[in-house]
């Protein structure tokens, strides 16, 4: 087995994170995040046309009809009951304090209808929050990732006691937040709305990223019992090349999986499993990245800092 | 021992067949039932629309109770029958899915579910006619004299003289007297018919009422006054409920949704069958049949819990999945170790198994503890992720642990696979 020396290239690997990290940052300074409807609260209408239509012009005379600021985008979908048809969806995003009224939807309709070839008993879809909805989808979300980060940590703080479970808890959840965090800078760079299905996303990637750290620390906890003569360092690099197919492995097969499913609905256009598994992709690679090069290399640098301070404290 | 081996092995597949077939089953017979954002249907939060700091926690709860109950029956009169109705104790709210009907299209969500969380409370009241709004209706004194919940039945009727419908009130022994009373007293004066604080229409009286049936007239057509008389026969709700989200998804779209997203499913996990068969070669194809075991007996339990699959919870199987299939690497990585330091087949897959045994259990148990505080606490997509997801890491850590453990031990007792190249070791 060929032996790496990731511990001694530590830096090297915290740098490239951190460096997409800080990337991802000021990209989010410059542009911010885009909330989608379902966390800014709205009304979203979405109305099928025979062909194409100028959505420049859609935006310019809803927003007149309305006095609201208004998104309007064109979206193709292929047709799943006639081979080779495509549908065509205007779609009119209204984000404001307030949903629209009954007669404000009619109205958008109406002059939608007046002024574009809308398909006679085509689809026709709406979606309406109330901003407190939004608002409070997305906290119950982050509140459920707090509590269930809570519990991961005392859970491995309990069955990783050998290897000091705090520490190696702790920086198993810092190689979490690194993959959401490179996840999320997806979002600004590419000037994405965030929506529900980032929730998901990162809620799958943090799943993900976390059994390859278990499994990795698995290796160092047994290693540290069967390498009773070896340096720290030695047992972190023999864990992580020992664990290095395997984590290699089921990720190539996770990633099969996700970029078929990728490639499916970019094929078919099908936004709603595109916006689904691209940042699935992103994040697995980074979650694959984080429990080989971030989490073990982490974790000794605190155990050795820990270390040190008792020793100075002895002296 | 040799047979008993082989037994294991043959056991294994034969369970994993059955539960195939089954599963085949569930799916010719549309058993599987898919979430509104895949079928197409409205998805609406209804909130009750009150102060909730004056009601007790249980006060609420009965009242969210009761409104379900109404709520349910409101949508029968409407024929809507396939839906689900379900209260979010959490929030204190109540969320409705109904999915489309066949051919069905365009109706207005929002306009009916407004109609759907009024509290169509019924009462007749007496008039002050100094009282009146521009229009010259009346307005509500709150000098009751009779309320819907001292009706027994409502029906439409036709008026024949008039050619016009009415609904017909069939009222309890309380709603007799006290409407007699009233009419008895009101010759010759109207009393107004209000829904919740509308004027419905305010007849004049013209004599003592005691055959226990009043009339309410007004009704623009037979439609109408069946819609009426339903909504009193349902009952009022405890509180006005409004509708904070409303998602309604056109069925065709969810459909393609749907279609892809299996598609994939399948062309995936053959791929991801070939590259563990290339890579482990004949424990990789016992991971195989160890993974179709895991899609089989995901789709059973989807299809008898009565689970609706929706867009995050095909995150939560492809997730399962995966974990499951690195169950595998991370057992088969440890044979291949313990094969290298020259111990036989037999010992290695034993020691390879245990040596696995803890990385594989504390990974699903950490993600099976994520998956239960998402169910918990989380709402809408993130509950039906956090479903799928526990039942498919408690599935897949039987099939990737157990199933293919039986299957390899058996298949290490038969003499023509004792080849070491088989399990990817020179």
């Amino acid at each position: 087995m060929k032996q790496l020396n990731i511990i001694k290239n530590q830096n090297k690997y915290f740098f490239i994170s951190l460096a997409i990290i800080v990337i991802g940052l000021i990209f989010y300074i410059v542009n911010g995040v885009q909330l989608d409807i379902q966390f800014s609260g709205g009304t979203r209408i979405m109305i099928e046309t025979n062909g194409e239509v100028d959505s420049n012009q859609a935006e310019v005379l809803v927003e007149n009809a309305l006095g609201k600021s208004v998104t309007a985008q064109t979206q193709k979908t292929n047709n799943p009951g006639a081979e080779g048809e495509v549908i065509y969806m205007l779609r009119l995003d209204i984000a404001s304090e307030e949903t629209l009224t009954p007669e404000e939807r009619d109205l958008v309709i109406d002059i939608i209808s007046e002024n574009f070839d809308v398909k006679e008993g085509g689809n026709q879809e709406m979606l309406s929050v109330e901003p407190s909805i939004g608002r409070e989808t997305l906290l119950n979300g982050l509140k459920a990732v707090v509590i269930a980060s809570v519990l991961i940590i005392l859970y491995v703080t309990w069955r990783f006691s050998s290897m000091h479970g705090f520490a190696a808890a702790i920086t198993a959840i810092i190689a979490l937040l690194h993959d959401v965090a490179i996840t999320f800078a997806l979002y600004p760079v590419f000037k994405y709305p965030l929506g529900e299905v980032f929730i998901t996303a990162a809620l799958t990637i943090i799943g993900y990223s976390l059994n390859n750290t278990i499994v990795i620390y698995d290796r160092i906890r047994e290693n540290f019992k069967l390498m009773r003569k070896s340096t720290p360092d030695e047992i972190v690099n023999t864990s992580i090349s020992q664990s290095l197919t395997r984590t290699i492995n089921s990720t190539v097969t996770t990633l099969i999986a996700v970029v078929t499913l990728y490639i499916s609905a970019s094929v078919s256009n099908i936004s709603s499993l595109k916006e689904f598994s691209l940042p699935l992709i992103i994040g697995l690679v980074a979650g694959t990245y984080s429990s080989l090069f971030i989490a073990g290399p982490l974790w000794l640098t605190w155990r050795k800092r820990a270390s040190m301070k008792r020793a100075l404290k002895k002296a | 021992m040799r047979n008993y081996s082989i037994l294991k092995l043959v056991a294994v597949i034969i369970v994993i067949a059955v539960c195939a077939f089954l599963a085949f089953n569930e799916v010719k017979n549309d058993n599987i039932r898919t979430g509104i954002d895949i079928r197409g249907g409205v998805y609406a939060i209804l909130e009750p629309d009150i102060d909730k700091s004056s009601l007790s926690a249980e006060e609420v709860d009965k009242g969210l109770e009761s409104a379900k109950t109404i709520l349910g029956k409101r949508l029968d009169a409407r024929n809507i029958f396939d839906r689900s109705i379900n209260i979010d104790s959490v929030n204190d709210r109540i969320i409705i899915e109904i999915p489309w009907a066949a051919g069905e299209t365009n109706f207005n969500p929002q306009d009916q579910l407004n109609e759907l969380g009024k509290t169509a409370l019924l009462t007749f009241q007496e008039v002050d006619k100094s009282k009146v709004d521009e229009n010259g209706n009346y307005l509500p004194t709150g000098k009751i004299v009779l309320q819907g919940t001292q009706v027994k039945d409502a029906y439409a009727a036709a008026y024949q003289e008039k050619g016009e419908w009415v609904v017909v009130l069939d009222l309890d022994e309380s709603g007799v007297a006290s409407f007699a009373e009233a009419t008895g007293r009101l010759v010759g004066e109207p009393i107004a018919i209000f829904m919740d604080d509308q004027l419905i229409s305010a007849p004049v009286v013209s004599q003592k009422i005691e055959g226990g049936n009043a009339i309410i007239t007004g009704q623009a057509n037979a439609t109408e006054a069946a819609e009426l008389a339903a909504t009193i026969r349902s009952g009022a709700l405890p509180f006005r409920l409004v509708a904070t989200k409303v998602d309604s998804i056109s069925p065709q779209l969810g459909t393609g949704a749907m279609n892809v997203a299996v598609k994939a499913g399948i062309v995936g996990f053959l791929l991801v069958c070939l590259f563990m068969i290339l890579v482990y070669r004949l424990p990789g194809l016992i991971a195989s049949i160890g993974l179709f075991g895991l899609a089989v007996l995901t789709i059973l339990s989807v299809a008898w819990t009565k689970i609706s699959i929706t867009l995050p919870g095909i995150g939560g199987i492809i997730l399962a999945i995966g974990m499951g299939v690195d169950a595998n690497c991370v057992i088969y990585e440890r044979i291949k170790e313990e094969l290298r330091e020259g111990k036989t087949l037999r010992a290695a897959v034993d020691q390879g198994f245990h040596r696995a045994f803890t990385a594989v259990l504390d990974s699903n148990v950490t993600t099976l503890i994520t998956a239960v505080v998402l169910y918990a606490l989380g709402s809408g997509p993130i509950k039906g992720f956090a479903m799928t997801l526990g039942i498919g890491v408690a599935i897949s850590f039987i099939t990737a642990v157990t199933a293919t453990k039986l299957m390899l031990q058996g298949v290490t007792g038969i003499s023509a696979f004792k080849n070491k190249w088989l399990y990817g070791v020179k």
